[in-house]
């Protein structure tokens, strides 16, 4: 079971909207344990004001994940609050899922020489997002927000598979810093490995953030064992959302609890997590 | 931040870094100015490939690191007052004034809001009449353009509700500064694309001539960057220190003419107090009479007060580039980027940052990284 609540500016974006946003988000956070998301309930808070009209496009896009999951919606609320006590929409999702893997999926089952792969290009929505916060144009930059579970459950039954995670908030640096903390091992990743996305490398120079800091929305960071990351790397790319999937580092057993990149310049740095919102730097 | 991929981009990276080792014959000290080249620096792990006689240190171009703990009180006064929205560089918000920060103020309810443009700001002010907008105006040469052409929309279109915080200050007169402290003892200089292309090549000249600082203007791509220390280590090595411009055609010897006009028409220069380095004669850009009625603190009668830095803090070596952030005694123990004791951890250009922040320390042994 999961929880989670969403707001975000603006509330449509290309790519995705809220709603969709609200229902990939917590299915996700069960796709990557493993766990096939089930049931949902829905928290509506709308500020006064929200046309109606536009309220039922977010709430028919949350629908259209569900339906192409096969997610019921057992639940639900909606309430109107005062004009500017929320900021448009607020939604809340609780997923339940069932999972049936017989060890858990999680950063303990690390080992040194497990290869790191990443599904798709990292940031796409937290650069999507910041340009337009920022008032940015940039062409061809579109939110991933998609449902992962499609392209997850083909890889439930590899053997090797050690554990999951979508890289959200924080980004994949985050995620990785995690890992090797939770594991007290070494990660060890190459930039140019990446399969970054050329938009949202634009967005990231233009604000000076870091897009191993930004958010995806629909994009796995996957652990399995060093011996056969093909097999997991095929079934990935077999999918749509894993075309570009992608071996991009490895598990080692130096510089524990920390994660170092070798850039695309051939330089070694270590790879850190942000601190607090992400905010532009001055020129 | 950079992460462009050209096919052969290591191989160039390589290339170059063989070529500086080849070069450096002397221990060669080459501070690199701006706060952006700091953060390009870690990022892209450059400080692994230098040949241990090149040693880098960072300089004082990052805005927020230099600006005094009194300024950013007196921002965080101004955000207190009723009816007033204070506009600002993301920057600026984390950097502990005496008592708090922008940030902190902001989630109490203050109107504090992050601008990317000095327009951005005065189009507040045009949105909504009954407000004051403030704009918190930081920045070298980049910034103060911008900041100069809108205080002339805001008079052309008499908008007595924006004004400015007036903080730009200047790069040439802080490296004058340094270049002459006998303390400092710099062989080279890396000189910021971005402002040189406004300022123009003849405000260094002094560097050489004065002071044999060797000197390049560089971009801020890896490439540039070992490019540029090429360059230096080259004039270092023949004795023959020079202002080389490596930033392609944008940078003329007189800089951007039109930019440069509309700051002077609208303003002057005065001494300014930039943290850690202390007064520094006519290194502040301050507004002309004819303008000083957008200067905030006139407008108010406020004045901004000097205030010590935070104890313990070495910043002002730091931005000297006198010792490494590692040297300072509380970096990584009581100073992290999550509990920043000085700006210089605030900033993500600031340089005990990008030490912690990409490096934990001096280390940069990844060398088994695949
Ligand atoms: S480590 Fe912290 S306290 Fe020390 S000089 Fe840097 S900012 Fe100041």
């Amino acid at each position: 079971m999961t929880i989670d609540g969403y707001t975000v500016s603006p509330l449509s974006f290309n790519g995705g909207d809220i709603g969709k946003l609200s229902v990939c988000g917590s299915a996700n956070d069960l796709s990557v344990r493993g766990a096939r998301p089930q049931y949902l309930a829905l928290g509506v808070i709308a500020e006064e004001g929200l046309p109606i009209r536009e309220l039922m496009t977010y709430m028919e896009s949350a629908a259209n994940v569900c339906r192409s999951l096969g997610i019921e919606l057992v639940t639900g609320d909606s309430k109107v609050v005062p004009r500017g006590q929320v900021d448009g929409l607020f939604l809340s999702t609780c997923c339940i899922g069932r999972t049936t893997q017989t060890t858990p999926l999680g950063a303990a089952n690390l080992r040194p020489g497990d290869s790191i792969i990443l599904s798709c290009p990292p940031g796409m929505h937290g650069a999507t997002i910041a340009a337009h916060r920022y008032g940015l144009k940039v062409r061809g930059l579109s939110s991933d927000c998609a449902a992962l579970w499609p392209m997850i459950e083909p890889l439930l039954p590899v053997p090797g598979l050690r554990c999951m995670r979508d890289c959200t908030r924080g980004g994949l640096g985050t995620v990785l810093c995690e890992w090797s903390e939770a594991a007290g091992l070494g990660i060890e990743i190459d930039e140019e490995m990446i399969p970054w996305d050329e938009a949202t490398l634009s967005v990231c120079d233009i604000l000076g953030f870091d897009p191993l800091h930004m958010a995806g929305e629909g994009c796995a960071a996957i652990a399995v064992s060093g011996e056969d990351p093909d097999r997991a790397l095929g079934l990935l790319r077999a999918h749509s959302l894993g075309e570009r999937a992608s071996v991009i580092g490895r598990v080692t057993e130096k510089h524990q609890g920390m994660v170092g990149i070798r850039t695309v310049s051939g330089g070694t740095r270590l790879v850190d997590r942000p601190v607090g919102e992400l905010l532009p730097r001055i020129c | 931040m950079q992460v462009r991929r050209p096919d052969d981009m290591r191989e160039r990276i390589r290339m170059l870094s063989g070529a500086l080792r080849g070069l450096a014959d002397r221990p060669v000290k080459v501070m690199e100015v701006c706060g952006t080249h700091t953060v390009s620096i870690f990022r892209q792990g450059l400080r692994a490939l230098l040949p241990p006689d090149v040693e880098l240190v960072s300089g004082p171009g990052c805005p927020v690191c230099v600006t005094s703990q009194g300024e950013i009180d007196a921002a965080v006064s101004l955000a207190g007052l009723s009816g007033t929205t204070v506009a600002t560089y993301g920057d600026m918000l984390k950097v502990p004034g005496s008592g708090t920060t922008l940030e902190e103020e902001r989630s109490r309810g203050a109107d504090i809001r992050v601008v990317t443009s000095a327009d951005q700001a005065l189009s507040m002010a045009r949105g909504d009449r009954k407000r004051n907008v403030v704009f918190v105006a930081v920045g070298f040469e980049t910034t103060a353009p911008a900041t100069a052409s809108v205080v002339i929309d805001a008079v052309r279109e008499d908008l007595d509700n924006f004004m400015v915080l007036n903080l730009h200050k200047s790069v040439p007169p802080a490296l004058e500064a340094l270049a002459s402290d006998p303390e400092v003892k710099l062989d080279a200089l890396l000189l910021p694309g971005h402002v040189s292309v406004i300022t123009g090549l003849e405000p260094y000249r002094f560097l050489p001539e004065k002071y044999g600082i060797a000197c390049a203007v560089a971009g801020f791509d890896a490439e540039d960057i070992m490019l540029a220390l090429v360059e230096v280590t080259k004039q270092v090595r023949k004795q023959e220190p020079l202002v080389a411009s490596l930033y392609g055609r944008a940078v003329r010897p007189l800089g951007n003419t039109e930019a440069r006009s509309v700051m002077e028409k609208v303003f002057t220069m005065k001494d300014a107090s930039w943290r850690g380095l202390g007064v520094i004669p006519s290194s502040g850009y301050s507004l002309r009479e004819e303008f000083s009625r957008l200067d905030v603190l006139e407008r108010l009668g406020m004045t901004v007060n000097s205030t010590l830095p935070p104890e313990g803090c070495m910043c002002g070596e730091v931005l000297k580039g006198l010792i490494d952030p590692p040297s300072c005694g509380l970096f990584g123990a009581s100073c992290t980027p999550v509990h920043p004791v000085g700006p210089c951890m605030v900033s993500t250009e600031g340089s005990c940052a990008a030490f912690y922040r990409f490096q934990r320390g001096r280390r940069t042994d990844w060398e088994h990284l695949p």
